[in-house]
């Protein structure tokens, strides 16, 4: 690749083997080619993206994700639109338990003080407005070591599912969003009871398509899809097939994607790691550029990483956070989503913005450069947020 | 082709090929610029059932694909700003079509199945938070939806209330027998006391297919104290004239992409603005719960919005036609009742509603001698007439009562069958004389339904 210095640069990932089996960089760049010209586009956490030759394909999938996540049965994958779908399909289940008097008042459900604000309105809207009790987890950022990883509850999730097991939990959803693509789905080996994950996201469809999982061993046959049509009462995988009419050729097209998947060294593994390796060694280099550190360690991330942003730019609220987005992506076309981290008492001139910037087969580093060299801008020209009100 | 990352978003021009000419309008025969609109419709089907999916023209595709690959090249940028303006310049289109007092009261959701899942989801709650009494009850049409009917069956049956279905009688003379089942109907709602906290009323039934007077049904709902009324219209826009206001409902839906062009799937859901605070909301909760119906819908989480973004196309595409929406629906009714006739005349049938209870569509009697005696037996002809005669028309078994009054009767028998044929723009007189002559041939041949092939 030109302009790679490899002085700044330890560990970006070796390039994939060119042979004639294998997708070369040139026929990605084509895959990718809609995608705007001048933008850095390292936000692939949010939307995703979706490579031409998927565009325009269509066929049947509940059988390749069940094989891809590992399920038992076909019957345990539905497909909805997205994540935000099955939370409301689950939570409306728990929902139908308060109701109908199998949960008493005050029975409570758990989720994480992180977990996605939609899936929280929808905790909200189902269970808080039923009499359910919510218990948010507070969970450190940013985190350094395993240790105090393993001590604050941050955990890989199959361990915190066994955890629910051991006391008592009567189910366990667990929201992979970002999921295929980007961290190993074993439904078998993390032994939830729903699992939801988008592949529009990091699974190359089309907007949008996820599979919900739903346990065999379940009372399954209680979820419904909130959108009743004719296949009501027919298990909700068919209920799901059919939700009155509209467009369902992203659900058609996961076999042409993982066709697509196939075309890359290592198919789907291949490009996971190649992604982790890629967004750790381009966070490292903001953060050596910053001078500033990564918000956790690189064995906790998969294709997306924390980068603290420099403190002088004084991100002091959420809006700060946006803000300042917006004058990345107009003044300096970089995509990246900005999280504000309070500061919390004792603390001093600590870093309270950092950057998820994210690695996807089509990002080059001219795109990390890109986001490097804005920041310095804006700290050599003494921008800080307060200018903003 | 405009591609251009335009950040005020020009929404009104998507076509290249601007005519200005307008189409002349000789119905019975298509124009070459609607043809080619229409031209990715399978050739060689008689496609004369417009009320299933609906249509949608060629100039609209492209602007839609225009809207997806927007996305797709920058979806942040299209998320945060063009996404919500995109929505609301549809929504109020929309409001000024159907006589709405405010852009507030008009909601984007996929289809009329979700809009009935929001209204009844809503019922649900009052049931299971106690505001309603058990037993309770929701009036409803008996040929309402099938899908709304298991909507209820999930959200108002399961959660206590019971339920009412009003027969209408079939084949129709006037409005007036509709009026009068209705008004029996509501009066078993409120037997001992129930109170009826939900009436639904279609406003062009599906099958068999009847455009319903709603306006004085409604009216008669608040006379009789039912508390919510909602009017499930999945065929009206497009069809027949909507003032929201002068029908007075409380809740009213309408898919665009049955007679209104949009690709699938979009549809409205007008919510009457009360002091009451309504409590509806979208089943998808997402980050925008709590802001009101028509925010929440614009935003239930990742997916493909291109087809609510179509609106001011379709507005585009149809002043290409004399008369606009207006002229269009004109015609189709004109022509559907002349292809009716025609039908009719040639088979000895009868037509199963009189021309003011029909819009776009309408219902033709099949002769008694194919044996339509179940649904079973419908389906069969259907396949049939799609697999060997390249018919594409649903067929409704209507069964008959005990006492054979009032039932219409070819010089053979009884009919129990009929056709439901649609016209739309793209349909032509050829589509009409291909599914007379395979009735005939089918006739001549002394088939009945339960000996026909469906391969």
């Amino acid at each position: 690749m030109n302009g790679i210095d490899h002085n700044s640069i330890t560990h970006f990932p070796k390039r994939p083997k060119l042979s004639d089996s294998f997708i070369s960089p040139t026929e990605i760049q084509s895959e990718f080619s809609h995608h705007s010209p001048s933008v850095a586009r390292i936000n692939n956490g949010s939307f995703g993206c979706c490579p031409k030759s998927i565009i325009s394909a269509q066929k049947k999938s509940r059988l390749v994700i069940k094989d891809l996540v590992n399920a038992d049965h076909v019957d345990e994958i539905s497909i909805v639109d997205n994540a935000t779908t099955a939370a409301a399909i689950v939570l409306q289940s728990v929902s139908w338990g308060f109701s109908q008097g199998r949960f008493e008042k005050g029975d409570a459900c758990v989720m994480l003080h992180y977990a996605y604000g939609a899936v929280k309105k929808s905790v909200e809207a189902y269970v808080t407005r039923v009499g359910g009790f919510v218990i948010e987890v507070q969970l450190p950022f940013p985190v350094s070591s395993v240790d105090e990883v393993v001590s604050d509850v941050v955990i890989p999730v199959k361990e915190l599912v066994k955890i629910c097991r051991e006391e008592g939990v009567d189910q366990v959803f667990v929201d992979a969003a970002h999921g295929i693509g980007c961290i190993d789905v074993d439904m078998k080996e993390i032994g939830a009871d729903f699992y939801t994950s988008n592949l529009h996201k990091w699974f190359f469809c089309p907007p949008s398509v996820a599979f919900l999982y739903c346990r065999k061993a379940n009372e399954c046959n209680d979820l419904h899809h909130p959108v009743v049509s004719h296949e009501y009462g027919n298990g909700l995988a068919i209920e799901s097939a059919w939700i009155g009419t509209r467009d369902y050729s992203a659900q058609l097209v996961v076999p042409q994607v993982l066709e697509f998947v196939n075309r890359f060294e290592g198919g789907i593994e291949g490009i996971k790691k190649r992604n982790h390796e890629g967004v750790v060694a381009m966070g490292e280099m903001l953060a050596n550029a910053w001078g500033t550190h990564l918000g956790s360690p690189p064995e906790m991330c998969a294709s997306m990483i924390m980068v603290g942003l420099p403190a002088c730019l004084g991100i002091s609220c959420e809006s700060d956070t946006q803000k300042l987005r917006t004058r990345l992506r107009d003044k300096f076309s970089v995509e990246v989503p900005i999280y504000y981290r309070p500061q919390r008492d004792g603390e001093v001139d600590t870093i309270t913005g950092y950057a998820r910037i994210s690695h996807q087969v089509y990002n080059k580093p001219d795109d990390y450069y890109k986001f490097r060299d804005a920041i310095n801008e804006l700290v050599n020209e003494g921008f800080t947020c307060a200018l903003f009100s | 082709m405009d591609q251009e990352e335009s950040r005020n978003g020009d929404f009104a021009h998507y076509n290249d090929h601007h005519v200005s000419k307008k189409p002349k309008l000789n119905p019975l025969h298509i124009e070459p610029e609607i043809r080619d609109e229409f031209s990715h419709h399978r050739p060689g089907i008689a496609r004369i059932n417009n009320g299933s999916f609906g249509s949608c023209p060629k100039s609209v595709l492209a602007a839609q694909q225009n809207w997806q690959l927007k996305f797709l090249q920058q979806p942040d940028d299209f998320y945060f700003n063009t996404l919500r303006k995109g929505i609301l310049h549809s929504r109020t289109l929309i409001k000024d079509l159907v006589n709405a007092d405010d852009v507030d009261e008009i909601s984007l959701v996929d289809n009329a199945t979700t809009a009935a899942a929001i209204v009844l989801q809503q019922i649900g709650r009052g049931f299971g938070e106690g505001k309603f009494n058990g037993n309770d009850t929701v009036v409803m049409l008996h040929c309402a939806f099938q899908a709304v009917k298991k909507s209820i069956q999930a959200y108002v049956t399961r959660a206590g209330g019971s339920v009412i279905e009003v027969q209408l009688p079939f084949p129709l003379i006037s409005e007036e027998e509709i009026i009068r089942e209705f008004k029996k109907g509501l009066e078993k709602g409120k037997e001992n006391g129930k109170k009826v906290r939900l009436a639904i009323i279609d406003h062009i039934t599906s099958m068999p297919c009847v455009v319903i007077p709603v306006s004085k049904l409604v009216k008669i709902c608040r006379e009789e104290g039912v508390e919510q009324v909602f009017v499930d219209a999945a065929h009206a826009i497009g069809s027949v004239k909507i003032d929201v206001k002068e029908i007075g409902a409380d809740f009213y839906v309408s898919n665009l992409h049955k007679w209104f062009f949009c690709p699938p799937s979009v549809a409205f859901l007008y919510c009457r603005k009360s002091n009451v605070s309504p409590d509806m909301h979208h089943p998808v909760v997402s980050h925008e719960f709590g802001n009101g119906l028509p925010i929440e819908s614009a935003w239930i989480g990742t997916r493909d919005y291109s087809a609510q973004l179509l609106v001011p196309s379709v507005m585009e595409f149809v002043s290409r036609f004399e008369g606009g929406i207006d002229g269009i629906m004109t015609r189709n009714h004109e022509q559907v009742l002349k292809m009716g006739r025609m039908l009719a005349e040639s088979w000895g049938t009868n037509l199963g509603s009189p021309p003011e209870l029909c819009a776009g569509m309408i219902m033709v009697g099949l002769p008694s001698r194919l044996r339509v005696w179940s649904e079973e037996d419908a389906l069969r002809l259907r396949e049939h007439l799609r697999v060997h005669f390249g018919v594409e028309v649903p067929i409704y078994y209507q069964p008959p009562k005990d006492d054979s009054e009032g039932h219409a009767r070819d010089k053979d028998g009884v009919i129990t069958g009929y056709a439901r044929i649609s016209y739309q723009v793209y349909n032509a007189l050829e589509d009409y004389e291909k599914f007379m002559n395979a009735i005939n041939i089918l006739v001549d041949k002394k088939k009945i339904c339960k000996m026909l092939m469906t391969e």
